[in-house]
């Protein structure tokens, strides 16, 4: 198996050539991709609310945002742009520390998780052996902000929102990770280069779409409530409490929340695709139109073009689910808070664990097709 | 000395200052909310601890039960529990003080012979790291840690149970339920509200809502 | 045990159901999707609003014969009807007539049963103002006509729904000459008289 191209290899060997030590190579090597995919992530959030207000203008039989630069693209820069402008407002009798601390709390793990999101064999942060359990272990440090900018706002629709969403996220958080686990029993690895890897070879026939029905539901409908999107949104169910722990936000502390929102609904579909749909893989294997065109493995341009499809591979599948978010959220009314618990606790947990023992009694019995 | 010992040496600096400083904090701030938030703080500078032990697993499963379930319901017990007490040093402190001095002691005194007792020298020397943390822990806990693992696992599921049953108030006796429910009826589980002074000498006359419940 | 295991398939029978109408429902809003916006781009494309619009009130000073009618018939007494009686011609003289727009529900009543027909409704909506007392229109601001949305070269006038060919359903592109569907009132007229 040819593992393509291997930019940080590339880059330290040209540094060392010009005399700088490994060491230091190394170093001035780490902060690029780090910062190139906070990047990568906040233009993926521009995109994702501008895909989401198009998308829902046209569920609904509007036009959507369209005076501000081609087909409004720059109407996401503008909601920015007045969110950083914005006064920034402290409510009175609030707790000053918490609650700046609060917003920062959620953002930093949902940009953290971006460091075990793969775009090709070696396009990937770190390929640290615990993975897709990072991401579990980080996602779940979300509630503790949220508790924090609902208890320090000093409202009690805050302080109810916040609530809300903490025990939503601790709640969603088991059927989530036992349907990632049933994934990681199949690629005998945490590692999502390991889980793309296991997909990898019989094109879209081999990605885990196929031999994880159950366990795909389960998983988008966690990562929706893990969002807060709208069949899930209680905390900020604007009906019932105004805008639950975000009421008393504003300016640049909102805009953290948004932004926080909106990474984590891309991260979720990022890491869907990664988890059923073959990561970066094209849906009939590159290998095999490669060797029907007669080119040889090694040949540079067949490595640059399927490192940049799988880039874009990636992209197009995340995008896709979030288009069925924001489909599904024009679909599905609101749940009730009781409603959201009975569907975690007696039908998703239930429905994983059972998924998670059937895949074990498959891979005991078919090896060679779950993962022996 | 390379980059790498030096960021090493570095965080570890940093996270145990962090720890000391947020354990520090837990214990001696008032505010309870403060503590709460502190203690997860705590969880996190240890799950750096681990990372820079090289037992990243531990590491992520100790963020994702501390911080996330263990704190977080910490703080949902702190949140729902509408009482602001302020702390009232007790009447007979010195007995107390002298028994928690005790313990502390004696803990301090165990751990500390257990820092010296062992061999560290012995674990710096090879550490296999080609083999993945986690199938050397699940390796553990189907061999020789099989006991315990399983002893835990029993213990979870008896508390598990004990909480259904908790939840489930049809297995309750009924004894305890009824005088509760005749006694309860008209309390609003709210604080005291305290009577604007402004009408000091009429106030026995005007008597407000909030007076039902002092 | 049978039970149970009846119960389990009750539910997941259940689920089903669920994911099927969810289905459903992503089906009809995945449909919406293909169809046309029925946006009308407000300040550069209006509505030309329908014949029997009720916007701002007209008033015509002269004709008013301040019988105060409009005034007894509205359900708020709205109208303010300011006049004196002159005696050398023994009849009321007008002398201010106002109606609060801010107030006003545009039901149509003065307009109704104005015997002169110096009350009118006029096709002008577009109300909005800095200060809610700039809405308390005077005799000079009623009597002032409404500006045609068909006139104004700023802007494209878009027909309504009724209002279009039949079978049409978007206003954008419709000629002017266009017939609507149905019967125009005039030739309802005409065959009711014969």
């Amino acid at each position: 198996m040819n593992s393509g191209i291997d930019l940080q290899e590339i880059f330290i060997e040209s540094l060392m050539d010009l005399g700088i030590p490994p060491g230091a190579a190394k170093a001035i090597w780490m902060p690029l991709p780090m910062f190139l995919m906070i990047i990568g992530a906040t233009v993926g959030v521009l995109v994702t609310v501008w895909l989401e207000r198009k998308i829902s203008a046209a569920a609904q039989q509007r036009i959507g945002p369209e005076y501000m630069g081609p087909f409004g693209v720059l109407a996401p820069v503008a909601d920015g742009m007045k969110l950083v402008f914005k006064e920034d407002i402290l409510p009175a009798q609030s707790d000053r520390l918490l609650f700046t601390l609060g917003p920062v709390l959620v953002v930093i793990p949902v940009f953290l998780s971006y460091l075990i999101v793969p775009f090709g064999q070696n396009l990937v942060i770190t390929d640290i052996g615990t993975g897709i359990f990072l991401w579990v272990a980080l996602s779940s440090i979300a509630p503790i902000g949220l508790l924090m900018a609902g208890y320090s706002s000093n409202n009690k629709y805050s302080l109810l929102g916040g609530l809300r969403a903490a025990a939503q996220s601790i709640s969603y958080e088991i059927p989530l990770s036992l349907s990632v686990l049933a994934i990681v029993m199949m690629s005998n690895s945490l590692s999502t280069i390991d889980i793309v890897q296991q997909q990898s070879g019989y094109g879209i026939l081999g990605w885990n779409i196929w031999r994880q029905p159950f366990g795909l539901i389960v998983f988008w409908i966690c990562a929706l409530a893990e969002c807060e999107r709208l069949p899930f949104d209680l905390p900020e169910a604007e009906e019932e409490i105004v805008a639950g722990y975000q009421t008393e936000y504003s300016g640049m502390k909102f805009a953290l929340f948004y932004l926080s929102s909106y990474v984590n609904l891309v991260l979720s579909a990022l890491l869907f695709s990664v988890l059923y749909l073959g990561g970066w893989n094209f849906p009939i294997p590159i290998d095999l139109l490669a060797s029907l065109l007669g080119v040889s493995e090694t040949d540079p341009w067949l490595q640059i073009i399927t490192a940049s499809l799988g880039i874009i591979m990636t992209i197009l599948k995340a995008y896709f689910l979030v288009f069925l978010a924001v489909l599904l959220r024009w679909t599905v009314p609101r749940v009730r808070i009781d409603q959201l618990l009975d569907l975690g606790w007696k039908f998703l947990l239930p429905v994983s664990l059972a998924n998670l023992l059937l895949t074990a009694a498959l891979k005991l019995v078919f090896p060679f097709a779950f993962g022996g | 000395m390379d980059l790498a010992q030096g960021v090493q040496i570095v965080s570890f600096a940093l996270l145990s200052l962090m720890m000391i400083a947020a354990a520090l904090g837990v214990v001696l701030l008032t505010n309870i909310v403060y503590s709460a938030f502190l203690l997860g703080g705590v969880f996190i500078s240890i799950a750096g601890l681990y990372i820079l032990l090289n037992a990243d697993f531990v590491a992520a499963a100790q963020v994702l039960i501390y911080v996330g379930a263990v704190n977080v319901l910490i703080l949902f017990a702190i949140m729902l529990v509408n009482k602001r007490e302020d702390f009232t040093p007790l009447s007979s402190a010195g007995l107390r003080k002298g028994a928690t001095a005790l313990v502390c002691a004696g803990l301090f005194v165990l751990l500390s012979t257990m820092v010296l007792a062992t061999p560290w020298s012995a674990s710096t020397a090879s550490v296999p790291t080609t083999e993945s943390s986690i199938v050397r822990i699940g390796q553990h806990f189907f061999t020789d840690f099989l006991l315990p693992f399983e002893l835990a696992s029993v213990l979870l599921l008896i508390a598990m149970v004990g909480a259904i049953i908790l939840a489930r108030r049809e297995y309750l006796p009924e004894v305890l339920q009824t005088p509760n429910v005749q006694q309860q009826v008209l309390t609003l589980p709210e604080r005291p509200r305290e009577l604007v002074p402004a009408v000091s000498d009429s106030s026995t006359l005007t008597s407000t809502p909030g007076d039902r419940n002092k | 045990m049978l039970k149970f295991l009846k119960q389990v398939g009750d539910y997941a029978k259940e689920a089903v159901q669920a994911g099927k109408y969810i289905g459903q429902g992503l089906s009809v809003t995945f449909d919406h999707m293909r169809r046309r916006p029925i946006t009308v781009q407000y300040p550069y494309e209006k509505l030309i609003p329908s014949e029997r619009f009720r916007g701002r009130i007209h008033f015509e000073f002269d004709k008013c014969i301040s019988c105060e009618v409009c005034v007894r018939v509205c359900p708020i007494n709205l109208p303010v009807v300011d006049w004196e009686f002159n005696k050398e011609t023994k009849k009321k003289q007008l002398k201010h007539y106002s109606i609060d727009f801010g107030v006003c529900i545009f039901c149509g009543n003065c307009v109704e049963f104005c015997p002169t027909n110096c009350l009118s409704m006029t096709e002008e909506y577009e109300l909005s103002t800095y200060e809610r007392h700039e809405l308390n229109y005077d005799n000079v601001a009623l009597g002032r006509l409404p500006y045609k949305v068909t006139n104004d070269p700023m802007v494209t006038p878009l027909r309504e729904l009724v209002y279009l060919p039949k079978g049409v359903m978007d206003p954008h592109g419709v000629p002017d000459t266009a017939r609507r569907v149905g019967q125009l009132p005039e030739e309802i007229l005409e065959k009711s008289e014969k």
